[in-house]
């Protein structure tokens, strides 16, 4: 027993990050079992419904699956074109208005002008909620719009890329970081100049859109649906892609050393525009999945989500794509089930507090060292 | 004059001489070394050539090459011929411009004069993938294989410019370097230092060049290793591709090939057939430690 004390109380000494994180994460586990279990004893227990923490993981996993689908461009152009890039931020928003713009079009065409459709914008008595796109009535519409998102959002990124990063492909990474930002204004001010600066509702609200979901027990939302399907689609797609195509193996060699895939023969050019294709479709898809999930859309959302998405993707471990699902989902989860102990107002900063606790005891992330493979 | 043509004589009796040893197959490899050196014994008091081409056809020439990085030059006026098939060594001191040869001839350095010749045709300025398609495949130093990629993956990679992978290549490769076989689905950056510079290997021969540029192929190897991996190397020369070698492990280079290039301070010093140089007092003196 002595021998076990003094080893524990080493690990103690040598990793009090670890132990301050073991200490608090069985606290909060006792704390919820005593919630659940109805007790309360002091500052410890309450109550709160099986239910509740059913709902509360299972927005996690939607809301995670949103960043972590942004946070595959982010780390793609990470680990292949060696700078963070700040402008991604930006891209999800042009995916989300890009990509409503055409949704808004087929659903509500004939009935409202073309312009107001395709900015997504209020035309005299029709608001752009009234349009009526909604999984359930209009699901076409919802599904061109997100390829729409894609596309639209991959050709931004490849313009953007031949404007600014091309002419800069030998700088280091600070100048590209720097040149991203200037980018990312260039395409947030554009966007708020063609499509408004307003906050705006999007989706329709239809009755009885929540699906009873009974294996779960819980009530499920047919955009969370909607969502979750379509980001795991694309996730695997991505998966796919970078494992079993030759595209995607060159797009894993170049991650792994640039140098090396240049006098191998590989095109190198042509799997940084690759890199764009994915990665800022992805991103953009992403942005109109996170409009379908809060029904609203504003100008500069993609830029304040980016704090989040860059939480997760350093958290899975820069550079890796996996990594980027994982640290997502983690983010996700941790940003709702946090409103169990505290309240809203802080669950971003319980999601940051959570990625810097996970730096201290892994400074290389969850999938850290393991490239974009 | 005369020191040119009395090297240009002993090159020629020296090609001889190793076409008569790779003739007849030797099974003991000291006998092999005990016909070499008694070759050198026989040389040794004619210094080291300094005639720095070849007569007849060379499937690499490099005439009067000025290169270097941006702005700072390394090569001055570097002579350099390669003949089909044969082996050839580049040595010299720390900083003579070694690297600098294979990189210039693989298009990774800055060009500022003179000419690349391969097969006939002018490559110097060309970008590295389109000198690979003329068959050229190049082995650098350090980081020569993507570690998160599969050995295969590594291979296929060698062969990206085919619209398909050449399997019996990589087959080819796998009879050559067995262990790779068994490795094939295991991740690249997993392996020992002698096995990734067989995958690197593998992957420049994923095209069969006609000639391979192997930049100090022993470096980094265990001492046990280096025997093996020159043998490795000496095996792929004997297949019919020409080879160009830096290497620091520079007797045993020497020892090995058809011919050796001395650089000192980004030009040519001697060239001659290794033996030769490695016979010659001054060459043995100042570039091989004694």
């Amino acid at each position: 027993m002595e021998t076990t004390d003094s080893s524990v109380l080493d690990t103690a000494r040598a990793k009090p990050g670890l132990l301050f994180v073991v200490a608090l994460g069985g606290l909060l586990l006792v704390d919820l079992l005593a919630m659940l279990a109805g007790v309360s004893l002091g500052p410890i227990g309450g109550s709160l419904s099986l239910g509740r923490l059913r709902s509360n993981l299972w927005s996690g996993i939607v809301i995670g699956l949103v960043i972590g689908l942004a946070g595959i461009g982010l780390s793609m152009t990470y680990s292949i074109l060696s700078f963070a890039n700040f402008s991604h931020g930006d891209l999800v928003s042009t995916g989300a208005f890009t990509g409503w713009g055409v949704a808004f079009l087929i659903a509500g065409f004939g009935d409202v002008p073309v312009r107001a459709l395709l900015t997504v914008r209020d035309a005299g008595n029709a608001s752009p909620a009234d349009i009526g796109a909604h999984i359930l009535t209009t699901p076409g519409a919802i599904l061109v719009g997100l390829i729409a998102s894609f596309a639209f959002t991959a050709l931004i990124a490849i313009a953007l890329d031949r404007a600014f990063y091309k002419p800069m492909r030998d700088r280091d990474g600070i100048a590209l970081l720097i040149a991203s930002i200037g980018a990312a204004l260039v395409v947030r001010y554009l966007i708020q100049f063609v499509y408004g600066a307003d906050r705006r509702g999007v989706t329709a609200t239809v009755e009885a859109s929540n699906l009873a979901f009974d294996p779960l027990g819980i009530a499920v939302n047919a955009h969370e649906l909607t969502i979750v399907v379509s980001a795991v689609a694309l996730m695997l797609a991505m998966h796919f892609v970078l494992q079993h195509t030759k595209l995607g193996t060159a797009m894993r060699a170049m991650a792994d050393n640039k140098d090396l895939a240049l006098i191998t023969g590989i095109p190198t050019e042509r799997v940084v525009t690759a890199t764009w294709i994915l990665g800022g479709g992805l991103a953009g898809a992403s942005g109109y999945l996170y409009v379908l999930l809060r029904g609203t859309i504003q100008f500069d959302f993609g830029w304040l989500l980016l704090l989040l998405i860059f939480a997760a993707v350093i958290l899975g471990g820069i550079g890796s794509v996996y990594g980027a699902i994982a640290g997502g989902l983690v983010i996700g989860i941790v940003f709702t089930t946090s409103t169990i102990w505290i309240s809203s107002d802080f669950n971003q900063a319980a999601a940051f507090a959570v990625m810097i606790l996970m730096l201290l005891l892994r400074p290389e992330g969850l999938f850290g060292g393991v490239t974009t493979a | 004059m005369s020191e040119d043509g009395a090297s240009t004589a002993d090159e020629t009796e020296g090609i001889a001489a190793i076409d008569e040893a790779e003739a007849t197959p030797t099974t003991e490899g000291d006998a092999e070394v005990t016909a070499r050196s008694d070759n050198a014994a026989a040389t040794e008091s004619v210094a080291a050539g300094t005639t720095h081409t070849i007569e007849g056809d060379a499937i690499l020439r490099l005439r009067d090459l000025d290169a270097g990085y941006g702005d700072l030059q390394i090569l001055s006026g570097v002579d350099l011929d390669v003949a089909d098939g044969e082996y050839v060594t580049v040595v010299g001191p720390n900083g003579a411009g070694k690297s600098t040869v294979m990189k210039t001839v693989f298009g990774l350095t800055t060009h500022m004069g003179g000419t690349v010749e391969f097969e006939g045709e002018q490559i110097q300025g060309l970008p590295p993938e389109q000198i690979i398609r003329e068959g050229i495949g190049f082995v650098p130093q350090t980081n020569n294989i993507f570690p998160g990629l599969s050995v295969r993956e590594n291979l296929e990679m060698g062969a990206y410019i085919l619209d398909s992978v050449p399997e019996d290549q990589v087959e080819a490769i796998y009879d050559r370097f067995p262990i790779l076989r068994k490795r094939s689905d295991q991740k690249a950056g997993t392996l020992s230092g002698g096995q990734r510079q067989m995958v690197a290997m593998g992957r420049a021969l994923m095209l069969d060049p006609d000639l391979l540029l192997l930049d100090e192929p022993s470096a980094g190897l265990a001492p046990d290793l280096v025997a093996d991996m020159f043998d490795r190397i000496d095996r792929i020369n004997d297949s019919g591709t020409a080879v160009l070698m830096v290497e620091q492990n520079a007797k045993e280079a020497l020892r090995r090939c058809d011919r050796g290039y001395v650089l000192v301070g980004g030009e040519n010093r001697y060239t001659d057939r290794g033996e030769v140089l490695l016979g010659d007092e001054e060459v043995r003196k100042d570039f091989l430690g004694g």
